[in-house]
């Protein structure tokens, strides 16, 4: 009796096993499907963007200048400028001010800048000891301190001449050499406080750089702001950045959407193969439900509906899955997060129910045309 | 018997068998076609990257960048004056030695400067000499085209490129045309401060969006002329495929002397932007290489970054190939409840059973594997020739991961269903639900 009962047990058991397990399995392969396709499309949305970003270690893409030869950018024209450029793609705008000078009577040319708009602007500088933090301190071009083989931690003397020809010192502490391999390496850089007060002219730069995170169209139409907020502001591209961004950027733009067309159209198609597997599995069942007098309409109805929740079920956890995954690739490469796009949610799930119901239409009407006889009896 | 069941089953069970084939061949082909793609995008984006310009400058040890123009600084002058002493040129016979070092084959492109200071329509202006489109042979035997037009690809020219074989052609800063009210097919006398003088002849004028505007580019012999240096530039500029830096190539940067052995032998036998300035500065006397930071840097960064994105979205691939494959494979042997019971019933042991089953779905994994990897190879060519216009190297070492994968992807998704269904009692399983 006792050996009766458990087989009863294990029959139920099988049953709900077979069951689960088929359902498991349908359900996965929907999942996957909609990862896919909710971690791909986001990311092929946030990706373009991102690599924009990464662009600007470039340094500037847009120069500004007074509109008239030798002119300077008073503090009233950066102010215009900063405000013109303001949004979400201004990385940073750093003034320039060029003025010769000289040390134990040999001319070099220092630069008065604001050192922590040039860490944006300028991330490729290498700076060997400190970036200055306080009044005094300065960086020499990794050049001009080979040439006066000034440490750092030493003192250096700067005098020079202003605009009213009144003669002016300094003495600065050199706290570290940039280095970047280009006309930076000859220069000396100081605060714009200390060169104002060094020089007792206030508020002038030479020019300005402002690094954005925008291509073609968009820096366009910021160049047409700052001319409108500043008008006595000529605003230049740099071209040699922009127009290698835009060809790079757009071949990796166009990468990354042709291998998410590629995996996207595979996976999907998998997701239909797994479908129809197991659809084809319930040949059996459908025609016992005939043989007991169900219509076809009733019985593809009734796998349809199963199709909608399995592709609704999965594409909600697939949802839920890919936009991990999403955001675990935009901390790892870019080191930054990304605005979930929600509205994809229903899409993505629209589309899963789409594909399930797809993919068993076809087994479930093959099934349905064959006569039960013919399928009960086996293949 | 077991190869007669094993035929009679690929041949009875076709529908099934296709099944398996197609979803491991889309699988395969995917990991393919990315696997493909993941191992060569490194180099395809190197190589578009080389439009930023180039990324080493090649001076004179005595002389530094202090000459240099300043961007947009304003200096109406027409170049520094030229330097009386010969060891601050770099002798321009010497320059094919750049394509002879360790790795030559990552020079892409390299070219020569001479900037004069010379008295064009009424005023200063720079002239630099530099070969456009220079061809080289080596001692090696190899064969070389190399020089500045494809180091300004940001350049928008109009009239015709620069021509090596033109003496007097030039080409002109569109600032300095505007100001000269200089077209192309114009002529301009040009002066040099030593009293010679040279008609040049407008080839084009081209537009940098920056100082350069302001000069005029012309062949290295006629200001080589000009200036009474013959036979010498001033600075060369070096564009190279590099790997991005590490730790060792930092360190390296700061003082070679510093690193072991092993170390050095690595990093000299890497294409790291500071072995490669070593290199050159090894084989041209009296020179030294600076990297151009805002080049190689930015270079570095964005090509770490992009191999890194393509990896994961690989490892995505192959990861959701996979649980596909075995998903399909489970739902395969779940079907065949109904056989496996009536084996067992007949007095089939599990292990033959087993084996049956298992070189059934392998053979037709097989199969779709074989046609998935060549469709790979076509999407991974689709790919590289529509995204950047040159076919992907497809490395050997895809084949052997694209096996393994099948194998240990189809074996995990079998063995536990056929677990499953071997611990069953015939009677059961017949019996049906």
């Amino acid at each position: 009796m006792g050996s009766n009962r458990s087989f009863a047990l294990r029959m139920v058991l099988w049953s709900l096993l077979r069951r689960r397990s088929r359902l498991l399995v349908a359900l996965t392969g929907v999942t996957i499907g909609a990862t896919v396709l909710l971690g791909l499309v986001t990311l092929c949305y946030d990706i373009p963007r991102q690599l924009g970003r990464e662009f600007r270690s470039y340094g500037a893409n847009m120069v500004f200048v007074k509109d008239v030869v030798g002119g300077r950018l008073g503090r009233e024209d950066l102010e215009a400028i900063r405000r013109g450029l303001s949004g979400d793609s201004l990385v940073g705008l750093t003034p320039f001010r060029y003025e010769p000078v000289r040390n134990n009577m040999l001319p070099y040319t220092a630069v008065g800048t604001s050192f922590a708009d040039v860490r944006l602007t300028s991330p490729f500088w290498q700076v060997g000891g400190e970036w200055p933090s306080a009044p005094g301190q300065i960086l020499l071009g990794a050049d001009v301190a080979e040439a006066t083989r000034i440490q750092n931690g030493q003192r250096m003397a700067i005098d020079g001449r202003n605009g009213r020809q009144e003669r002016y010192e300094k003495d600065f502490t050199v706290v570290g050499t940039v280095r970047t391999g280009g006309v930076e390496d000859g220069l000396i850089y100081m605060a714009m406080a200390d060169m104002e007060e060094m020089t007792r002219e206030p508020g002038l730069a030479d020019l300005a750089e402002a690094s954005l995170a925008s291509g073609g169209t968009g820096l366009a139409g910021l160049e047409a702001r700052v001319r409108a907020a500043a008008p006595s502001v000529e605003p230049r591209l740099v071209t040699r950045v922009t127009r290698s961004e835009e060809t790079v950027l757009a071949k990796l733009t166009w990468l990354v959407y042709l291998v998410t067309l590629v995996v996207l159209s595979l996976t999907m198609i998998c997701v239909t193969t797994t479908m129809m597997t197991v659809v084809m599995e319930r040949r059996r069942e459908i025609g016992l439900k005939k043989a007991l007098g169900a219509e076809n309409g009733r019985v593809a109805r009734e796998f349809l509906a199963e199709g909608l929740m399995l592709g609704i079920l999965g594409g909600l956890i697939g949802s839920f899955c890919g936009l991990l995954f999403a955001r675990l690739v935009s901390y790892s490469v870019f080191g930054r997060g990304l605005t979930p796009e929600l509205h994809l949610v229903p899409i993505t799930v629209l589309a899963s129910a789409l594909v399930t119901i797809v993919a068993s239409l076809w087994p479930v009407r093959k099934a349905v045309d064959v006569e039960p006889a013919l399928v009960l009896k086996g293949e | 018997m077991f190869l007669k069941m094993l035929l009679g089953a690929l041949a009875r069970q076709k529908r099934k068998h296709l099944m398996i084939a197609f979803t491991v061949g889309l699988g395969v082909s995917l990991a393919t076609a990315m696997l493909g793609v993941m191992f060569d995008v490194g180099d395809k984006v190197n190589q578009e990257l080389k439009s930023y310009g180039a990324n080493l400058n090649v001076i004179p040890k005595g002389a530094s960048m202090l000459g240099e123009m300043y961007q947009l600084g304003g200096d109406e002058g027409g170049g520094p004056a030229l330097s009386e002493l010969e060891s601050d040129f770099i002798r321009e016979d010497e320059l094919y030695k750049i394509k002879m070092i360790f790795w030559a084959y990552n020079i892409v492109d390299f070219a020569p400067f001479l900037t004069l200071g010379v008295e064009a329509g009424g005023r200063q202006v720079p002239l630099t000499g530099t070969w456009f489109d220079r061809h080289l042979s080596l001692p090696t035997g190899d064969e070389v085209d190399t020089g500045m037009t494809a180091m300004r690809s940001w350049w928008v020219l109009e009239g015709r490129p620069g021509d090596e074989a033109d003496p007097g052609g030039v080409l002109v800063g569109r600032e300095l045309a505007d100001a000269l009210g200089l077209a192309v097919g114009q002529t301009l006398e040009a002066r040099a401060p030593g009293g010679r003088a040279a008609t040049l002849r407008v080839r084009a004028v081209f537009e940098s969006g920056g100082d350069d505007d302001r000069g005029i580019f012309a062949p290295l012999p006629l200001v080589q002329d000009l200036a009474g240096r013959p036979g010498l530039v001033q600075r060369v500029e070096v564009s190279a495929l590099t790997t991005p830096e590490n730790e060792l190539a930092r360190r390296a940067a700061q003082n070679p002397g510093s690193l072991t052995r092993i170390e050095w032998d690595t990093w000299y036998c890497t294409a790291y932007i500071s072995s490669i300035a070593y290199q050159i500065e090894e084989i041209l006397p009296g020179v030294r290489v600076k990297p151009v930071l805002r080049v190689a840097q930015s270079e570095g960064a964005i090509l770490s970054k992009t191999q890194l994105m393509i990896i994961l979205l690989t490892l995505l691939t192959l990861l959701c190939s996979s649980l596909a494959i075995s998903n399909l494979v489970t739902a395969n042997i779940m079907e065949r409840s109904v056989e496996i019971g009536l084996l067992k019933a007949l007095g089939a042991t599990g292990l033959s059973i087993s084996l049956l089953v298992l070189s059934e779905i392998l053979l037709a994994a097989f199969g779709g594997g074989v046609a998935g990897y060549l469709v790979g190879l076509g999407l991974a060519q689709f790919i590289g020739l529509s995204v950047f216009g040159s076919t992907v190297a497809v490395k050997a070492v895809v084949i052997p991961i694209g096996a393994l994968m099948v194998l240990a992807v189809t074996l995990l998704g079998s063995l536990p269903a056929l677990r499953a269904l071997l611990g069953l009692r015939p009677t059961e399983v017949l019996h049906g639900r």
